[in-house]
């Protein structure tokens, strides 16, 4: 049997082991994004996309944006002798870079809050690995110091009522990008809860990109930085010189 | 206009940027002085992560002390020698910065760092700076006052490998050039600064030297202390944004023209107590952001050191 049809067979005996269809239907949901790139230029200051799409009925809409994920270290200040210094610090894994929930009703009245945790919807949830030895009660703070740092940034944050419907069907929300947007694959997940239950789930992914002369600079220091270095004194050195020259005469 | 900082990371005016350098080549200009010490706090308080604004600097430094040091070389103000002696140490000391610049950015502790050293060397040379202004001026009120003798000696001039610098008429230890050379390089590893400020002072009070050839000399070497920090710095921790300092360095070189008119127009002491007070101002800024209870008691880092 060629690989093909093996693969055909399989797919037609998971098929036919899935469970009868209809608890998760992609088709009771649609969704699309104005772009699926963000582009960071040199003009950058941030950008904000529309995500757009049509359910089948009644229900709320939950809209969850990931971006990558990221090692975080989160530090606490310390004052000794009278100055602030950084003191006991926790790294935590797997961090979304970027995490903003939009939703049609305050999360917690729109789905029991179990299901939120499985699906990753509110950041008080996020499953935030640490490498530290700290007693859970005493790691809550640095969890809690991490989400208030983040949404000081724009880069976390929740927006109870960002989702729009249009007679029952249509919904739209805009998804905010501040100028430190981090880069990286992201991923957009939407839900549609009917009474606390999971209807339908749509994924869907956009990337976050630096373009042209910024992106052009950032790979070039980081992958040829003895180059990048080499020609960063050359520049100075040169325009130095000119300088002394124009205005000598 | 908004410029999009590929190294830095962050969105910044480019107005914001060019009057920065205007200003502080301004001052360099006015007074004949690097910037360094002045920029890289103005970039951190603008915003801009202070390991980019340390590195970034060093390598604008560069441009700024070119055209001083050639300026100075034409003129035969630079003890090629000296300026030798004192860049040997000054390699080893900026080599050594930026090594102590990375092992501190990886425990979380170098913003802390770059702070505690603005503050103590901001302190310390503008106290001196305003305190000498002071003392000059009313000694030419008051001419009978006592004067200070020419050529000190001290306990360093027994120091062993002596070496003759005609340029400087100097016959002294190659140590004591060398160390110096060394200390200066740490810190402008460190703070992002030429460190003429410090090699000046050292070169006129501790070597002794003539000051015709003090200013030359200082930016010869800093030249080339400044071009290794910023290699280091590009290799080590990838800090160095191009884009951020050609913008500075734009500013800072139209800056600096008009600065040098204006300082024929003006005199001496009253210029030097001034510098010796904004000295002062920013040694205060940064002492205050030491001190003052930050709004937030949980801040993020830079996991590893590196991104």
């Amino acid at each position: 049997m060629n690989p093909a049809r093996l693969t055909a067979a399989l797919f037609a005996l998971l098929l036919w082991a899935a469970p009868p269809a209809p608890v998760l239907a992609a088709d009771r949901l649609t969704v699309d994004l104005s772009s699926d790139e963000v582009a960071i230029t040199t003009g950058f200051t941030g950008t904000e996309l529309l995500l757009f799409g049509v359910k089948d009925g009644p229900g709320d809409v939950v809209v969850v944006l990931l971006g990558p994920n990221r090692d975080a270290v989160v530090r606490r200040r310390e004052r000794v002798a009278g100055v602030w210094v950084n003191g006991e610090s926790v790294v935590f894994r797997g961090v979304p870079a970027y995490y903003h929930v939009a939703s049609t009703r305050p999360i917690e009245s729109i789905a029991p809050p179990e299901i939120l945790a499985a699906n990753r919807i509110a950041a008080g949830t996020l499953d935030l690995a640490a490498n530290t030895q700290l007693p859970a009660a005493k790691r809550a703070p640095f969890r809690d110091g991490l989400i208030r740092n983040k949404t000081r940034q724009g880069l976390f944050g929740y927006h109870p009522g960002g989702v729009t419907v249009q007679g029952e069907r249509l919904f739209r929300t805009t998804a905010v990008f501040p100028a430190n947007v981090p880069t990286g694959p992201y991923r957009v997940n939407v839900y549609l809860f009917d009474r606390g239950k999971l209807l339908a789930r749509q994924e869907t992914t956009l990337i976050v990109r630096k373009h042209g002369l910024g992106a052009s600079v950032f790979n070039f220091a980081h992958r040829q930085s003895i180059l990048y270095g080499v020609i960063a004194i050359v520049v100075a050195v040169a325009a130095g010189w000119l300088a002394g020259v124009v205005f000598r005469s | 206009m908004q410029i999009y900082l590929p190294i830095a990371e962050v969105s910044v005016n480019v107005a914001v940027l060019l009057g920065l350098g205007g200003g502080v080549g301004f001052l360099s200009g006015l007074f004949g002085v690097g910037g360094g010490f002045l920029m890289t706090p103005l970039l951190i308080f603008i915003g801009i992560p202070p390991a980019v604004a340390v590195a970034t600097e060093a390598n604008q430094v560069v441009a700024a002390s070119v055209s001083g040091a050639l300026a100075h070389w034409r003129r035969r103000n630079v003890d090629v020698k000296m300026g030798l002696v004192l860049l040997a140490g000054g390699f080893v000391g900026s080599s050594l910065g930026v090594w102590l610049f990375t092992l501190l950015r990886g425990i979380g502790q170098i913003d802390f760092v770059i702070s505690v050293a603005y503050v103590v060397f901001l302190g310390i040379i503008g106290v001196l700076m305003v305190a000498e202004s002071v003392r000059a001026w009313q000694r030419q009120r008051n001419p009978a006052a006592p004067r200070r003798k020419l050529h000190q000696h001290y306990w360093v001039h027994g120091l062993p490998l002596k070496m003759r610098f005609r340029a400087s008429k100097l016959y002294i230890s190659a140590l004591l050039p060398f160390s110096i050379g060394l200390f200066v390089g740490v810190l402008a590893a460190i703070m992002g600064v030429g460190g003429g400020f410090v090699m000046v002072p050292a070169m006129i009070y501790l070597l002794g030297m003539p000051t015709s050839i003090v200013v030359g000399t200082s930016l010869f070497q800093i030249v080339f202390v400044t071009a290794n920090v910023t290699l280091l710095q590009a290799i080590n921790n990838q800090t160095v944004d191009i884009i951020l300092a050609l913008f500075l360095l734009i500013g800072g070189v139209i800056g600096a023209q008009i600065g040098a008119r204006f300082s024929a127009r003006l005199r001496g002491e009253q210029l030097r107590i001034l510098l010796g007070l904004i000295v002062l101002a920013v040694c205060v800024r940064v002492a205050w952001g030491l001190v003052a209870s930050p709004d937030d008691l949980f801040a993020l880092g830079v996991p590893g050191g590196r991104e």
